[in-house]
């Protein structure tokens, strides 16, 4: 069975159990007083009874006597069980207070009685005289038990005097009483189903608000109804909903956001895409074209501006090429020397180059691109700021352990904390690198390539000059 | 705000429990109680005490000692009495008894036909005993079983007796009777009379009236004119002594006579108190009750069969005026 139904169905109950007890009661006290006045009455009736039933002895004691037919006789004896009957309906009328005057009553019928059994006698045996007598003697009797009969009933109107008023004020009182029984009832009815209401319509009520909170989107308000019936189940169920509903917005939100991303990084790809494109496209161009250029200026006769354009041309594919491969340390120091003929075309005298070279260590692998960038930072900063040039030393030394690769520079030297922030990678604004490629780039790269981290050291004096030492173990590159 | 209005709520709730409570208590309880019923027929035995006297200080006491001896025999007793020496109304409330075939009926004797005839013929058809009290009626005449009272006879002398001793052995004395001329007055006066005709010196003088105020009041003028030597009184009859001493108190300031008269009038104890007159006989009404219902019950139960038909006299004494006082 349902709740709301089960609560609904004991109200009813305990209003129908109310108004049953009382009606039981009301009965039963009905019942009792009715039975009571009965009583009562049945006692005057039954006292009274005998009063009449005696005059109509007397009544037809007299007809029989002035006429004694049988008739009459039988007439007489009619009345003579009736009085009998009445006689012992009053039997059981004896109590405390009326014992002797009863008995009285009782044993004045018997006179009677036994008066007109001789009175019958008489008359049949024709003595009329005796007759006369006994009749004067019944009717006394007959008169006595009128007589006696007040005196009971004086006796019994005395006796329950007390009862007669008691029903009386109780008859009173009960009105009272049904008064003050339907305030109190109607008062706790009230209040009952004051109560009841409200345990159902609270809870629908939250329920309203609750829904009225979600219509207006806040599906982060808890809905908590805490009875045990329908209510209860919904608001659970619509908490649940609430929650899933919660879910589902927040999850769309990511969804949205994913897509945006994905959207932006499609772009960047697309973008970076035709980057590449472009930026593949371009130095093949420019190759071939320097290439050209290069026979051109062959067929010329400028020989020297032919083997400028070969390097640039090599430099630029070599920087095409191998970005991410290992070489070996020959082929690196073939391009520093092409990445040096340039720039001594450029800077002339300005430019002072030395490389010492231990030919044994040429066999050494070193990712691709890493000293030029450094070369190409010494020039940069040793010879491009000074007008009268700058000295660049290049050296390579076959140690017991290690192969050390130093590149020296006469320029102005760089303060301590720009050397800890290249070695800690942090990338530093670099300016007009050739192959865009960063120091910090270079560093990062031989560290991996080699697995420790003082592959790189920068020895620098400020205004003296700056020196690149490349430690590389020997084990390694075997 | 809700607080109080709870408490409010709760004090309604009680009052109205309470209200409520107090008229279901009133309608619902019942202290009376209905007289308990009497299933076993004939338990006690049921005695008649018939009085002519009814509510006179004697006859109260007679009753009540009745009424006290009934109770310890377990026996039930009424007291049925007719007002005024109303003869009529008392016959009829001893036929009613013996017709209501009661166990025994104590009564005050009554020296007349009627009653002869109820207490010899009726009484003795249904085998009713008749035990005759304070006033006898002899049981020849009456077939009672036994008198219980004082002896009158003996009444009269002491009283007679008394009267010589205040008065002197010489003087007239007046005897007013009851023309009703009944047993026990009868004793009375030859008891009186017995004392008196040893003293030459003291005259009689006898007055008869009836009962009726009236009369008496007349009969007393008539004998104080013709005789106004008297020097006492004696009431035989104790019913004549209130009329008598209204008639003298209308004669005289102070009442020059030595009155005497018995208990059993309804005015005697009272005019003894004020002083109007000298002396009564009391008799022991409380006693006559008790040995009566005692001796009745006796006889019923056969511890004494027969009962004395002489008679059990109870005390008696002279009971003067300035005693009282």
């Amino acid at each position: 069975m349902t709740s709301i139904q089960k609560k609904i169905l004991i109200l009813t109950s305990v209003i129908l159990a109310i108004m049953v007890t009382i009606w039981i009661a009301l009965t039963y006290y009905n019942y009792k007083t009715q039975n009571q006045y009965n009583d009562i009455l049945q006692r005057y009736i039954s006292l009274n009874e005998v009063t009449s039933a005696s005059q109509q002895v007397i009544t037809d004691l007299n007809n029989y006597m002035l006429t004694p037919s049988s008739g009459n006789l039988r007439q007489l004896n009619l009345s003579k069980d009736k009085i009998q009957e009445a006689k012992y309906e009053i039997f059981p009328l004896r109590n405390e207070e009326n014992d002797f005057a009863l008995t009285n009553y009782i044993n004045l019928i018997d006179s009677l009685l036994e008066t007109t059994d001789r009175l019958i006698m008489f008359i049949s045996g024709k003595d009329m005289e005796a007759a006369a007598i006994e009749f004067s003697e019944a009717t006394r009797i007959s008169n006595y038990i009128a007589e006696m009969k007040l005196t009971i009933l004086d006796t019994e109107l005395k006796t329950y005097d007390r009862f007669y008023r008691n029903i009386i004020v109780q008859s009173e009182e009960l009105i009272k009483l049904g008064v003050w029984l339907i305030l109190l009832i109607t008062f706790i009815l009230l209040f009952i189903s004051y109560w009841f209401s409200l345990s159902i319509t609270r809870p629908v009520y939250k329920l309203t608000q609750a829904a009225n909170e979600l219509s207006q989107g806040k599906f982060d308000i808890q809905i908590k109804v805490e009875t045990n019936d329908e209510i209860s189940f919904l608001a659970k169920t619509f908490d649940r909903m609430r929650i899933n509903i919660n879910n589902l917005i927040s999850e769309i939100k990511q969804k949205a956001q994913l897509e945006h991303e994905l959207q932006q990084n499609k772009l960047l790809l697309q973008e970076s895409q035709f980057r590449s494109l472009q930026s593949q496209i371009n130095p093949h161009f420019l190759f071939n074209t320097l290439n050209t250029l290069s026979k051109k200026a062959y067929l010329e006769g400028s020989e020297e501006t032919s083997d400028l354009l070969v390097s640039v041309a090599s430099l630029l594919r070599y920087n095409l090429k191998r970005i991410d491969r290992a070489v070996t340390l020959a082929e690196e120091v073939a391009v520093l020397r092409q990445y040096m003929d340039i720039q001594k075309a450029r800077f002339t005298q300005r430019l002072k180059f030395f490389i010492e070279i231990d030919e044994s260590c040429l066999d050494l692998k070193i990712p691709a691109l890493t000293l030029q960038p450094i070369i190409e930072n010494a020039v940069i900063h040793a010879v491009e700021p000074k007008e009268e040039g700058g000295t660049i030393w290049f050296r390579i030394f076959n140690q017991a352990e290690w192969i050390t690769l130093e590149i020296e520079d006469d320029g102005t030297g760089m303060p301590k904390e720009k050397i800890e922030q290249i070695l800690n990678e942090r990338t530093v604004q670099t300016e007009g690198h050739s192959t865009g490629i960063g120091f910090s780039n270079v560093i990062k790269r031989l560290r991996l390539f080699y697995g420790y981290e003082d592959v790189l050291m920068i020895e620098s004096t400020e205004g003296k000059g700056t020196k690149v030492i490349i430690k590389i173990l020997k084990k390694r590159s075997t | 705000m809700r607080k109080t209005g709870l408490i409010l709520l709760f004090i309604i709730f009680f009052a109205l429990c309470y209200l409520t409570f107090v008229s279901a208590e009133g309608v619902f309880r019942s202290d009376w109680q209905a007289p308990k019923t009497i299933e076993d027929e004939n338990a006690q035995l049921r005695l008649v005490l018939i009085t002519q006297d009814a509510e006179t200080t004697f006859w109260d006491n007679l009753g009540k000692g009745a009424i006290e001896q009934a109770e310890k025999e377990g026996a039930s007793l009424e007291i049925w009495g007719s007002y005024g020496n109303n003869h009529e109304d008392f016959l009829k409330k001893l036929e009613i008894a013996i017709h209501s075939k009661v166990d025994g009926i104590i009564v005050q004797g009554l020296d007349t036909e009627e009653f002869k005839y109820l207490s010899k013929v009726k009484a003795s058809f249904y085998g009713i005993p008749i035990i005759t009290v304070a006033n006898d009626v002899p049981v020849e005449e009456s077939l009672r079983r036994t008198y219980v009272g004082s002896d009158q006879y003996k009444a009269g002398s002491m009283i007679a007796k008394q009267l010589l001793y205040d008065m002197g052995n010489s003087g007239s004395v007046l005897l007013t009777y009851n023309s009703n001329q009944e047993y026990y007055q009868k004793q009375r006066l030859n008891g009186i009379q017995d004392v008196l005709k040893n003293y030459p010196n003291i005259k009689t003088i006898y007055s008869e009236t009836s009962s009726d105020r009236e009369q008496i009041i007349t009969a007393t003028r008539d004998v104080l004119n013709k005789t106004p030597e008297v020097d006492g009184i004696i009431a035989v009859n104790a019913n004549i002594v209130g009329a008598l001493v209204q008639e003298i108190s209308k004669r005289y300031q102070v009442e020059p006579y030595f009155i005497y008269s018995f208990d059993d009038g309804p005015e005697s104890l009272t005019l003894l108190r004020q002083g109007k007159i000298d002396g009564i006989i009391e008799q022991s009404p409380e006693m006559m009750g008790k040995t009566s219902v005692q001796l009745i019950m006796e006889w019923l139960n056969g511890e004494t069969v027969p009962l004395d038909l002489k008679g059990y006299f109870t005390d008696i004494r002279i009971l003067k005026a300035k005693e009282v006082q």
